[in-house]
């Protein structure tokens, strides 16, 4: 679905990525760990346009994404779940899915997307509930949702999602991921899902990719670097590898 | 009190009030949708209410054809506000930088009328007239009532009316409140920032000037007219900083005070609607209506 080669971007003088060559698999789960500052999020915000970046991004059937704005990226069926959730506080949650439309909707046609939205209801009841609740209101895990539910309205082909764990209790995390899975198998999604928790994410994804300083310092399918002793000491703990099958 | 200068006072305050209301109006949807105090309400409506008067008075056309130019014209004049006064400083690092610059170009605004149109006040001319160029009245109930104060009431309460459907109803009104609260949010799903925040300036100038252009003819077109923000200011205080309807009671209770003042205190009416202010301010700071938004961590 989506080629990056030889993707580097900076921050003034720093360097965040150092030449990063990736690929995500049409309907597969991606996922991308590393440790803060890895260069995690900055991968995303040049896919979504919002970095300045050298190297090339190519989406299938859409051609060179580097360079375009956030806009445009998005109407390419591009839907990228910030870190932070950054639902709009002050609307409802109804409000918040309307808004997820925008790139394919137009400011002013009057297109119906009440099936759209009966959908993300369907996959998370508790919007459903909530339906006319201000977003502020709600729990982080509801949020995050929320959040995933507003980028689900864009009906983008791929989707990115930015650290949806944090802050979340360990419960929910689960539960979400067992959401995230369920999106990819019912309706074939391609996912491109970025984590610091390394296990949860390794588990629910089929390829993995581990990003240090900028650089990619291993790939494979999740099964094989879910095993492999060096992700197993960096990212797992020493002693994983007797709890982590 | 007798009933007929009763009804002429409840006439004149609330449609007094209702022009407060919408200089208030166009304040808070410039908060919400753009998250911009702006201080050059005033003078954007005394700007505006002096390029009417330039059209119908000095230049003559008539007022079937003046009007829908002078909607261009405002239209014009709140989307040149916007890309001098926020655009260039959106990204800016102090973000009370454009808020700044709305004082600025308050100034600009009421020194810019001086030099293009003179000190001199000016007049004009209602829709309501008589023949002999009087301003037309109604009998109510013995009293005699100028016909433009009823046309300010419902022309105002109908445009009001307008706008609020646009922001709260259709979808680009909710596309403006997203940009305002997520402005990096709103980038990412691909909500056109210059669109929406062009649009919010643009309908504000036009609710604003429209105020301007209604009770022009009451007073007359000068430069004090940008104090009529003052008042504006106080009702939303008293209504709830943040919600449109606390602002529309809030003025219209200024009006109302100031009207009744005027009868009995004429000299001190300004006083008495900032003691209204104050009594507000000491004992219900939150304004009559609270805005139920909070920040989450």
């Amino acid at each position: 679905m989506i080629r990056i080669k030889n993707l580097k971007a900076y921050y003034g003088q720093i360097a965040a990525l150092k030449g990063v060559d990736m690929e995500v698999e049409t309907g597969k789960i991606t996922c991308l760990i590393g440790s803060n500052g890895a260069g995690k999020t900055t991968l995303l915000k040049s896919i979504s346009g919002l970095m300045k970046c050298t190297g090339s991004i190519e989406m299938e059937g859409e051609g060179e994404l580097l360079g375009l704005s956030p806009r445009k990226v998005s109407r390419k069926g591009i839907a990228h779940v910030p870190e932070g959730r950054h639902v709009f506080t002050g609307l409802t949650v109804r409000e918040n899915l309307e808004m997820g439309t925008v790139p394919w909707h137009g400011c002013f046609s009057r297109k119906k997307y009440d099936e759209d939205i009966e959908q993300v209801y369907e996959m998370f009841p508790r919007l459903r509930e909530r339906n006319k609740q201000l977003a502020w209101s709600m729990s982080g895990g509801e949020q995050q949702m929320l959040a995933i539910g507003r980028a689900l309205m864009a009906r983008p082909r791929i989707l990115l999602l930015d650290e949806p764990s944090m802050g979340l209790a360990p419960l929910l995390v689960t539960e979400l991921f067992r959401q995230i899975k369920r999106i990819n198998e019912e309706t074939g999604m391609t996912i491109l899902l970025i984590e610091q928790n390394a296990r949860v994410a390794m588990k629910a994804s089929d390829y993995t990719y581990v990003i240090e300083q900028g650089e990619i310092r291993l790939h494979g399918p999740s099964e094989e670097v879910r095993k492999d002793p060096e992700v197993l000491e960096a990212y797992l703990g020493k002693h994983a590898s007797k709890g982590c099958r | 009190m007798s009933v007929n200068l009763l009804g002429s006072i409840v006439i004149n305050g609330l449609a007094m009030g209702m022009v407060y209301a919408m200089i208030a109006m166009g304040l808070i949807m410039l908060i919400k949708a753009v998250g911009i105090l702006n201080f050059a309400q005033g003078d954007l409506l005394m700007f505006g209410t002096f390029l009417v008067s330039f059209l119908i008075v000095d230049l003559e056309i008539p007022m079937g054809a003046a009007l829908p130019l002078v909607m261009v014209l405002w239209g014009l004049l709140g989307a040149g506000f916007m890309m001098i006064t926020y655009w260039p400083l959106r990204n800016a690092s102090y973000p009370v930088a454009p808020v700044v610059a709305t004082m600025g170009a308050s100034l600009v605004l009421s020194e810019g009328v001086f030099l293009i149109w003179g000190t001199w006040p000016r007049t004009m001319p209602s829709l309501f007239q008589t023949a002999d160029g009087r301003p037309a009245t109604v009998n109510l109930f013995g009293a005699e009532i100028q016909v433009q104060f009823f046309a300010v009431i419902i022309l105002g309460a109908l445009l009001m009316f307008l706008v609020w459907i646009l922001t709260e109803k259709l979808y680009v009104g909710k596309m403006m409140k997203a940009a305002a609260q997520d402005k990096y949010a709103a980038r990412l799903i691909g909500i056109p920032h210059l669109l929406t925040t062009m649009v919010t300036y643009i309908l504000v100038t036009e609710l604003i000037c429209s105020a301007g252009y209604m009770v022009a003819p009451i007073f007359a077109v000068t430069k004090s007219l940008s104090s009529l923000q003052l008042k504006a200011f106080a009702g939303t205080v008293i209504g709830g900083f943040g919600s449109i309807k606390g602002a529309v009671i809030g003025c219209l209770i200024v009006g109302l005070v100031e009207a009744f003042a005027q009868v009995n205190l004429s000299v001190y009416k300004e006083a008495v609607v900032f003691l209204v202010l104050m009594v507000f301010l000491i004992f219900r700071p939150g304004g009559l209506i609270r805005s139920k938004i909070q920040d989450k961590a």
